[in-house]
């Protein structure tokens, strides 16, 4: 589906914050080994989800224009989170590497389409993806401590 | 797997819209009643009756009385209601803009743009223990001193569009109550569902009865309005002949008018414009809120300054190739649908107007490039009030649709061999309610703004939307009046009072 309004962007970045925090909650259940990091990972896409919205609401007023952005498609970020019931806790950090990057290629490009009419919404997601550079590096770093 | 989905309405029922007049919901007397229909779904949304004037002499009456208690509540108590207003407002932020969607038909986006804008307004009005004090000069004579200070009015009366169902009282209502005086709001009939819940929510915000009112109904109620000689001024945005015929009228009866009215609204190409840029502020300028705002962009004037002929056309048609191209990739439906950008014009009469105003174009000789009858949508809805961006090339400004407000989404593209033309152009059009211009030139932007005889102006912004703490500006026949609404509204609803004093 092609997310053409500022209003599909942010509702679509909101549902995956969501679903990533549901995400690392059950990983953070079925992995004790990283339970901190996933939980502060929930806590943190919680976070993320409100900042958006909060950023979206706050500023709608001054760009009624905002309907214009550039045309993104779904199918480009479609995420699958499913891991299968019997997934080793490397299994778990390789979907969530997977999924995490996928994510990063949304917000960067979200934000760039966002830029021109809507940019405190753009300066959101670009933070939000600059910070999971960070969190791909943490989970390349336990999928190596992992791996020995 | 992510999906986004049509939002939930908030309306589920076919409401009853009543009348509240001093502090409680009353049914009408009147019994004639009208639908009010969601333009995307043709569903009916609810029943807004056709008022009388006795009624609105109620709420006067209400008004009056309320006014010489309201008047003393200092104004610090008076904004305290405006910061809970303002509260109130945030919490149902959703709910009205979902409102607004269904009952006017404008995007999600627009409607969330349309309820900031409103509640800025409240925002702004808190501010009133300052924004209303006055001034004092001591020693003006020895012993003497001067000073004046701003006394609220009485009761004021807001006559609302249709175009802005939510936002546009609240350019008035929030500064009118502030410095302590009293409404009465007629909403639209035809988009009445957001002033009830604005009513609703100023009410639990404890504004006391009587201050705030709402009167549903047409003609009878405003002429009752106008005629009412407790009323003290009225508060109007519409067309340009009902605004002309309002402002006479208080001229008549003495009464304070603000009448924003009617827009042809010009927009410049420079040849130095940023193309991109230029072409996505004109798509919502020319067609956000489907062309239904006064400040909509109608006219694109395409100039040819410091150009040879040859460069001259090939810029035309650069721009024009451009703006098709982006106009044409617009989706269309109802508003409550994330992936729709332009919802349908209020009502079916609306599009007809549209429709016919199209088929002038053609007869005048215009080139129609983009044809919007040709609807299509995304989602399977009533075809009734869509219409599609639809584009005009070779338009003059002597064309009828070169020279009159369509209020929808039809663009009228024009040359100008120079700068001095376009201006010329934009000056022989009865209407100043903005313009604006699209250029890296700093001398074209200056003498732009200097010489152009509109009251808003645009430096590379298709749309001049004033912030509530700016006037909303507008000239000839755009507006009739001295003061003009938002945070100039102030002075409108208060008097001032000089005092010189000395003791013996």
């Amino acid at each position: 589906m092609e997310l053409i309004t500022a209003s599909a962007i942010v509702s679509y970045t909101t549902k995956i914050e969501d679903d990533l925090a549901k995400f690392y909650d059950n990983l953070a259940k079925k992995y004790p080994e990283a339970k901190e990091v996933f939980l502060s990972f929930a806590k943190e896409n919680r976070s993320n989800k409100t900042s958006v919205e909060r950023t979206y609401y706050g500023i709608i007023s001054d760009k009624l224009e905002a309907c214009f952005v550039k045309t993104l498609n779904t199918d480009d970020y479609s995420i699958n989170m499913e891991l299968a019931e019997n997934a080793s806790y490397t299994d778990a950090l390789k979907k969530a590497l997977e999924v995490e990057e996928k994510t990063q290629r949304f917000l960067q490009d979200a934000a760039e389409s966002t830029k021109a009419l809507v940019p405190d919404v753009s300066w959101v997601l670009t933070r939000m993806g600059k910070k999971r550079g960070d969190r791909i590096n943490k989970l390349k770093s336990l999928l190596e401590k992992a791996g020995r | 797997m992510i999906d986004v989905a049509i939002l939930e309405e908030p309306i589920k029922e076919v409401l009853t819209i009543k009348n509240y007049i001093n502090g409680e919901w009353v049914e009408s007397e009147s019994e004639k009643i009208l639908d009010v229909v969601n333009p995307a779904t043709q569903k009916v949304l609810a029943k807004v009756p056709v008022s009388t004037s006795r009624e609105l002499d109620e709420a006067v009456k209400a008004a009056r009385e309320a006014f010489e208690r309201w008047r003393e509540t200092p104004p610090l108590a008076r904004a305290r209601c405006l910061f809970r207003l303002k509260e109130l407002l945030e919490e149902h932020f959703e709910e009205l803009s979902r409102i607004q969607t269904m009952e006017h038909g404008k995007t999600i986006d627009e409607s969330r743009g349309e309820t900031r804008r409103g509640i800025e307004n409240v925002e702004v009005a808190t501010g009133i223990p300052s924004l209303m004090q006055g001034y004092l000069s001591e020693d003006i004579a020895v012993g003497m001193d001067e000073f004046a200070y701003r006394q609220p009015i009485g009761v004021f009366g807001i006559i609302a569009p249709f175009n802005f169902p939510f936002m546009v009282p609240l350019w008035f209502a929030p500064y009118a109550i502030a410095t302590g005086n009293c409404i009465i709001i007629k909403p639209s009939s035809e988009v009445p569902i957001s002033q009830s819940k604005l009513a609703e929510l100023a009410e639990e915000a404890g504004i006391p009865p009587g201050v705030w009112n709402v009167i549903n109904g047409g003609r009878e109620v405003v002429s009752a309005m106008l005629e009412h000689p407790d009323i003290d001024g009225i508060c109007f945005v519409g067309s340009t002949p009902t605004g002309r015929f309002i402002y006479k009228k208080c001229g008549e009866t003495g009464k304070r008018v603000i009448a924003q009215c009617g827009a042809k609204n010009f927009l410049l190409v420079m040849p130095d414009a940023v193309l991109d840029r230029t072409i996505a502020a004109c798509m919502t300028s020319f067609y956000g809120n489907t062309g239904q705002r006064c400040l909509s962009g109608a006219n694109l004037v395409i100039v040819g300054e410091g150009l040879n002929e040859h460069e001259f056309n090939a810029f035309y048609d650069k721009v024009v190739k451009a703006f098709v191209e982006a106009a044409s990739k617009i989706r269309v439906g109802y508003g409550l649908d994330e992936r729709v950008q332009m919802g349908p014009l209020r009502d079916k009469e609306k599009k007809q107007r549209l429709v016919s105003y199209i088929e002038k174009g053609i007869s005048e000789g215009a080139k129609l490039m983009l044809d919007g009858r040709n609807v299509k949508l995304i989602g399977d809805w009533p075809h009734d009030a869509f219409l599609n961006p639809t584009v005009f090339t070779e338009v003059t400004p002597d064309m009828f649709i070169g020279r009159e407000e369509l209020f929808g989404p039809v663009a009228s593209i024009m040359r100008a061999r120079n700068f001095d033309e376009a201006i010329e152009m934009i000056h022989s059009n009865p209407y100043g309610n903005a313009s604006s211009i699209f250029t890296q030139s700093g001398k074209w932007a200056r003498e732009f703004v200097y010489r152009v005889k509109t009251g808003g102006v645009g430096i590379n912004v298709g749309i001049v939307a004033p912030m509530a703490f700016f006037p909303f500006p507008g000239k000839k026949q755009s507006f009739f009046g001295v003061l003009h609404g938002q945070r100039e509204s102030i002075d409108f609803f208060t008097d001032r009072k000089v005092v010189i004093q000395r003791w013996f």
